[in-house]
């Protein structure tokens, strides 16, 4: 199995991005290919030592930077790392692409480079939040899609469906809508009109609304929302938890094991869904932990082959195109 | 420069999900809430179309339709040239 490494992205690129894959190297049989400034990453790579049959380095002369129009830079940066790594997805040269940088950069060389799969509008990002049974509940979308259309809200809901019941042997996952109160008629338009679709779809088990304190509770397996309130509630809760995380550590003197379900590097990253190939995005923030664990999710997300799972979903589904 | 507006708003109006007689030469892209993504995309099925690639512009400096239109009809008569 062969992983595209965009090390040019992300708050600690290359170093981190370039030791976490290092250190997946020892734990895997899957080879990396590292893309971005060929030089850099010779001189980062000096100080490993690995096999390198399984380390491969594939140029890229350009990066999109957090703060350009990833659309636009898209079409201006051919040669932005995270365009070479997407085509090398599409070419079939890598069976997955991670990367730590703009997620607007992202998702646009997912839908231009790889496609979007039928009946999908955008690719959204989820991700999974621990839950009082010991278990996980996907959040979908964290960020990708600001601004939703209640028709995509349910293309989520599909898509988290779908994710949940291959990468967590759910069998019919329980969805839920994230709004401001659980009756039907609550919350703003798109909640109202989303409610109302979900709730007509038989093609995924829809059980109404969930309020902001049940996220924890284990009730829903995929909780759905748009990308601008999914992703402010990610930032909060990693906030609550690091908050509460230093005032566990202050008051007791260490800091209690379960904050490390709350901490993202644990998680590692999350695939875009909908889209015709495996792109796992990451925190900005992470490190060589993270990226370590990102990794693992690429590569469980090749085995269990989501792609195809979730476009055999999306034909089952009553969406249309 | 009709066939070029008439194939734009054909195909923005299908990824918007909306009848393509909404969108005129006047309409402001921002006003039918397609971002850069959906420009880009009505930008590659056109390049498709007339086998061409058009330049890396700033899209953030075509606010309308007809802006847009026009910088793509200027860049095909030069490519006809």
């Amino acid at each position: 199995m062969n992983i595209a490494v965009d090390v040019m992205g992300g708050d600690y690129a290359p170093a981190e991005l370039i030791a976490g894959a290092i250190q997946r190297l020892q734990d895997t049989d899957a080879t990396f290919l590292l893309v971005g400034d060929e030089t850099t990453i010779k001189n980062e790579l000096e100080a490993y030592r690995f096999d390198p049959e399984r380390i491969k380095i594939i140029h890229a002369s350009q990066v999109i930077h957090m703060d350009e129009s990833p659309a636009t830079a898209l079409r201006k940066k051919k040669d932005a790392s995270i365009v070479v790594a997407t085509r090398l997805v599409k070419e079939g040269a890598a069976h997955a692409v991670i990367s730590c940088g703009s997620t607007g950069a992202q998702m646009a060389a997912a839908i231009f480079i790889l496609g979007r799969m039928d009946k999908i509008d955008r690719p959204p990002i989820v991700t999974a939040i621990p839950t009082e049974q010991d278990d996980y509940a996907l959040l979908i979308d964290v960020g990708a899609n600001v601004d939703c259309k209640p028709r995509q809200m349910l293309q989520f809901a599909v898509l988290g469906s779908a994710y949940a019941a291959t990468l967590w042997d759910k069998s019919s996952p329980v969805v839920a809508l994230l709004n401001n109160g659980e009756e039907e008629t609550k919350g703003n338009s798109l909640a109202v009109e989303s409610y109302g679709l979900l709730k007509q779809n038989t093609n995924i088990n829809f059980v109404g609304n969930i309020e902001g304190r049940d996220i924890f509770s284990g009730k829903s397996d995929v909780i759905v929302c748009d990308g601008f309130t999914g992703n402010i509630l990610l930032k909060c809760m990693e906030g609550m938890g690091s908050f509460l995380a230093k005032a566990c550590g202050k008051e007791l003197g260490y800091i209690p094991a379960v904050f490390q379900r709350l901490d993202y590097s644990k998680i590692g990253g999350a695939p875009l869904l909908g889209v015709e190939g495996i792109s796992i995005v990451c925190h900005g923030s992470s490190k060589r932990e993270a990226v370590y664990n990102g990794i693992r999710v690429a590569e469980e997300c090749v085995q269990k082959n989501i792609v195809s799972l979730q476009k055999e979903a999306l034909s089952l589904s009553q969406l249309t195109e | 420069m009709e066939e070029l507006f008439l194939l734009a708003r054909k195909l923005l109006a299908e990824q918007l999900d909306m009848e393509p007689e909404e969108i005129t030469m006047e309409t402001s892209f921002e006003a039918i809430e397609a971002d850069s993504i959906d420009i880009v995309e009505m930008i590659m099925a056109m390049e498709d179309v007339y086998d061409v690639e058009f330049p890396e512009e700033d899209l953030e400096e075509f606010s309308t339709m007809g802006l847009l239109v026009k910088a793509l009809y200027k860049f095909l008569k030069q490519v006809k040239k």
